[in-house]
């Protein structure tokens, strides 16, 4: 059963959504939530807009910075539903292995996954020189 | 101009310029700030401009100006003050709301500037200053610091432009803005400032901007931004060099006849130091935010500090990051050897992770343990959620001191945190000598000059002093005194402590200070009282009626002194004709600098993965800047313990010179001046207070060289920064008279402060060396 159509003001909006009007401002500037229909004094907002607040605010609470949320819901110019692509750092430890971390971690968290690799690295390093030398002592 | 990388259009600025004015006191300043807001959108413009207050600041009112209007801010409950600016904004009018959250950021938002508009708003901000024996420092925020936060979400969004995201349930919504890698297309900066010292100004300096300083009259100085305009990368620290030190009391009436004054008391007027044996845990910051300059500073300012420590001194260190390591689980006595391996624990701690500063302070004050004792923090104070790392401190029940080390100001913060467990506070830019300073605040550490002081105001009606005065008092550290009075009147302020008392003349006569000193004061006691609110909901019903109990405190001051806060908001509304109800302006946040010596990708973006791993990549990257941060540090010392006998062929000075232009590239490049070689000296000095050498002998002669080292740069047993250094030395050559004739009469010219004829630096121990000296000294004192 479809809920019937409502709108909002702004101030109503926020009071329902639980945010400040000036942050609904703001995430209207970035692209990240939608503009009201009309404009002027008939600019109205509906659930469809209260529901985009919601999610946003879902999506923050799941640790996602806001370029990544307006990436993932699509912005104004979003035409299409294409998934949302995630980014990824790929390291390159050797020729055969290859190690894919997510982008946009914070710096501390990035600082640890890396001296992790560091480690993972220097340590196939090692197996490789071994390697080495076992096939220069005879058949391998 | 700036390009905006998915449009292509370019960037206009919201704000175009910030521009400082005002007047500094020996106890405080009273500023005007103005914000020129400029729309070039078709539509309507909010801009949202966000930055930090001062130390001991607090926001009076605003003017809001533009073509054909002006209009002043009202004082309302922060609710309030919203639903004014909003209402006002849904009716088309242009509205402007400054309002405080936490750690003292302030959101300045002005909303419905018409396309084409330019918009000023000039605020009003009343500020503290640090004030020291001979002036002060004055700190304001041309930018903002980005922090640390558990969970923050910090992230480069487009190129060379960071964001940080605070979560909502905490910080509520503020909005902090974007942090540029390159400010050099930002808004403008500039100040045109008053200094006024009641015996005159000596000199003004600034080590983080060029000045233009014209003399005015005999009391005052004006000082400008000496180049053409500058941008919004650093803070504003300015220093003021009073003609006759910082002392007195400043007086006059304020705008209701009340009496208000402010005492100057320096730290001279108390007693002498203790010289007791100390407790001292040091809490270095190895943080990402401290790579490059501040932690080789810091950790520079570290050794020199060991240096000052004598056997019966115990000492640890702990340095965090997002986590904590310690050098020795508890407290270790100042032996040479544990000493030693202190400082090759510091070479190893480079700059990497994030800033659980509560944690560092709470582990050095669980090593104090019962006996509790001090703690000497060095650190950048990057972090949010002061208030919370607050409450921690102040439940340690350890004083805790701090060396603020950074471009952007966290000096509010660092302040406090001295202040409220009764320590002092240095703030410095990590292109001066950190180091020295450090050496300088430890000398006092642990040392009060004054404890459990009280203060009276005696033959005046209703006279009283507010905040407290500070429990302690530290050599180097005047106590700052605000209070006030029924009316005009002559009396004194008496001072008790233990062990002694001393009083002050204070005639309160009319004058144009009083409504300022008034402001200052009200600034202050908020300042204090918003240290206390966490604005954090906490469990329990005591809890929360205690945060009741501050929210209504902090209402009732903010009214009683008519200054904002962060339960009162000041705002303004402006009706126009033409205004459009209803409209939605478009919203953009204004963008600030990265603070200057904190790098861009420690908090955002990551460097470029390479593709082997193993090797440390050449330039650039965190892993290589670890190492090379290592490396110079080790270098020397390794090379000072491998010559057991250093003393031998070269003067200490000449032989650690050699050393450092060996050791590997320094980031830093500083030349050996002649700081850097008393740094040396003072770190070498042994727990009983000599140098090293193999014999005694070569210990008294190469004690004697470092004692005319510091003497020939001015440092006595009483004075300037290594005056512990000069103390020990002395007290460890009396010890040794015996070896030679002439060490008595040297140990007798320390104490009177002299120097003596020569270039010390350049000698050596040797046989030759105690005819020398015999004979120079009997030079000098021929023509004495």
């Amino acid at each position: 059963m479809r809920a019937r159509a409502q709108w909002f003001s702004l101030q109503e909006l926020a009071a329902e959504a639980g945010l400040p009007a000036r942050t609904i401002r703001f995430y209207i500037a970035r692209g990240l939530a939608l503009p009201p229909a009309g404009a002027g004094r008939g600019a109205a907002y509906s659930r469809e807009h209260l529901a985009r607040l919601q999610a946003i605010k879902r999506l923050q609470a799941q640790g996602l910075m806001l370029a990544d949320i307006a990436r993932r819901l699509g912005g104004e110019a979003a035409e299409t539903r294409l998934p949302e692509p995630d980014a990824w750092w790929s390291y390159p430890l050797q020729g055969d292995v290859v190690v894919w971390v997510r982008a946009g971690l914070s710096p501390w968290r990035t600082r640890k996954v890396r001296a992790v690799l560091a480690e993972m690295a220097s340590r196939l390093a090692a197996i490789d020189e071994q390697e080495e030398k076992a096939k220069g002592d005879g058949d391998y | 101009m700036p390009v905006a990388a998915a449009t292509g259009k370019e960037i206009q600025l919201a704000m175009q310029r910030l521009w400082l004015a005002g007047r500094l006191l020996p106890v405080g300043a009273r500023l005007l700030v103005y914000h020129s807001f400029r729309s070039s959108e078709k539509k309507a413009l909010e801009v949202i401009y966000a930055f930090g207050l001062p130390r001991d600041a607090a926001l009076r009112r605003f003017r809001v100006t533009g073509e054909g209007f002006s209009a002043r801010s009202e004082l309302r409950p922060v609710e309030e003050a919203v639903r004014a600016y909003e209402e006002g904004l849904e009716q088309g009018h242009l509205a402007a709301l400054a309002r405080e959250y936490g750690d003292g950021l302030v959101n300045l938002t002005v909303g419905n500037i018409r396309p084409g508009e330019t918009v000023t708003v000039a605020l009003e901000i009343l500020a503290g200053v640090e004030a020291h024996e001979e002036g002060l420092r004055f700190r304001f925020p041309f930018t903002l610091a980005p922090c640390y936060h558990r969970q923050a979400r910090a992230a480069e969004v487009s190129a060379g432009f960071g964001e940080i995201e605070l979560p909502e349930e905490e910080f509520g919504d503020l909005i902090l803005p974007r942090f540029a890698a390159d400010a050099t297309h930002l808004h403008e900066v500039g100040f045109d400032l008053r200094v006024k010292m009641p015996g005159g100004v000596s000199e003004v300096g600034s080590p983080s901007h060029t000045l233009r300083v014209l003399q005015e009259d005999d009391a005052s100085s004006r000082v400008q931004l000496g180049a053409g305009r500058d941008v919004p990368d650093r803070d504003l620290v300015l220093d003021v060099r009073a003609r006759d030190g910082l002392a007195g009391v400043l007086i006059g009436l304020d705008h209701e006849g009340r009496g208000r004054f402010a005492a100057l008391v320096p730290s001279r007027a108390f007693g002498e130091r203790s010289e007791a044996p100390r407790q001292v845990v040091f809490v270095l910051d190895r943080s990402g935010s401290m790579e490059g300059a501040p932690i080789q500073q810091a950790r520079r300012a570290l050794e020199a500090c060991l240096g000052a420590l004598a056997a019966s001194d115990r000492f640890g260190v702990v340095a965090f990051d997002d986590r904590v390591e310690e050098f020795r689980r508890s407290l270790v006595e100042g032996t040479a050897e544990s000493r030693r391996e202190a400082r090759a624990f510091l070479s190893g701690i480079g700059a990497r992770g994030g800033t659980e500063l509560a944690a560092g302070i709470s582990r050095a004050a669980a090593m104090l343990g019962r006996a509790g004792g001090d703690i000497l923090v060095l650190t950048d104070g990057q972090v949010y959620a002061t208030e919370e790392i607050l409450k921690t401190a102040r439940t340690t029940g350890v004083r805790l001191h701090c060396l603020g080390i950074g471009s952007a100001s966290q000096d509010r913060f660092l302040a406090l945190l001295a202040r409220e467990t009764g320590g002092v506070s240095r703030f410095l830019t990590p292109r001066e000598r950190v180091d020295l300073a450090a050496v300088d605040l430890f000398a006092s550490i642990g040392r009060p000059v004054a404890a459990g002081l009280e203060v009276a105001v005696e033959g005046i009606a209703g006279g009283r002093i507010a905040p407290d005065p500070p429990q302690a008092v530290f050599a180097g550290t005047p106590v700052i005194l605000f209070g006030e009075a029924d009316g005009a009147g002559g009396g004194s302020l008496a001072l008790r402590w233990d062990g002694g008392n001393t009083s002050m003349p204070l005639h309160i006569v009319p004058s144009d200070l009083g409504e300022t000193l008034r402001l200052l004061q009200g600034a202050r006691l908020i300042t204090d009282l918003e240290s206390r609110w966490t604005g954090i909901e906490e469990p329990g019903a005591v809890a929360r009626r205690e945060e009741q109990r501050v929210d209504r405190r902090l209402e009732a001051l903010s009214q009683a002194y008519g200054l904002a806060s962060r339960r009162m908001a000041l705002v303004a509304v402006v009706e126009r004709v033409g205004d459009q109800p209803g409209e939605l302006p478009k919203t953009q946040v204004v963008a600030v600098g990265m603070p200057q010596d904190t790098r861009f990708d420690a908090y955002f973006g990551v460097p470029q993965p390479t593709a082997c791993m193993a090797r440390a990549p050449v330039g650039g990257g965190a892993l290589s800047s670890l190492s090379a941060l290592a490396r110079p540090a080790r270098a020397l010392f390794s090379r000072l313990q491998a010559t057991p006998q250093p003393m031998m062929q070269a003067g200490p000075a000449d032989m650690l010179m050699k050393m450092e232009a060996g050791a590997a590239e320094e980031p830093l490049e500083l030349e050996p001046s002649a700081a850097d070689t008393l740094l040396e000296l003072a770190a070498r000095i042994e727990p009983d207070g000599g140098m090293p050498g193999a014999t005694e002998e070569e210990r008294v002669q190469a004690t004697i060289l470092a004692l005319l080292a510091f003497l020939a740069e001015g440092h006595t047993e009483r004075s300037g920064a290594f005056r512990s250094h000069v103390a020990r030395l002395v007290a460890y050559l009396d010890t040794v008279t015996h070896v030679h004739p002439v060490v008595g009469g040297i140990v007798a010219l320390a104490r009177q402060g002299r120097p003596l004829e020569g270039d010390w630096a350049r000698q050596s121990p040797g046989p030759a060396f105690w005819a020398r000296l015999e004979e120079t000294l009997r030079e000098g004192e021929q023509h004495a």
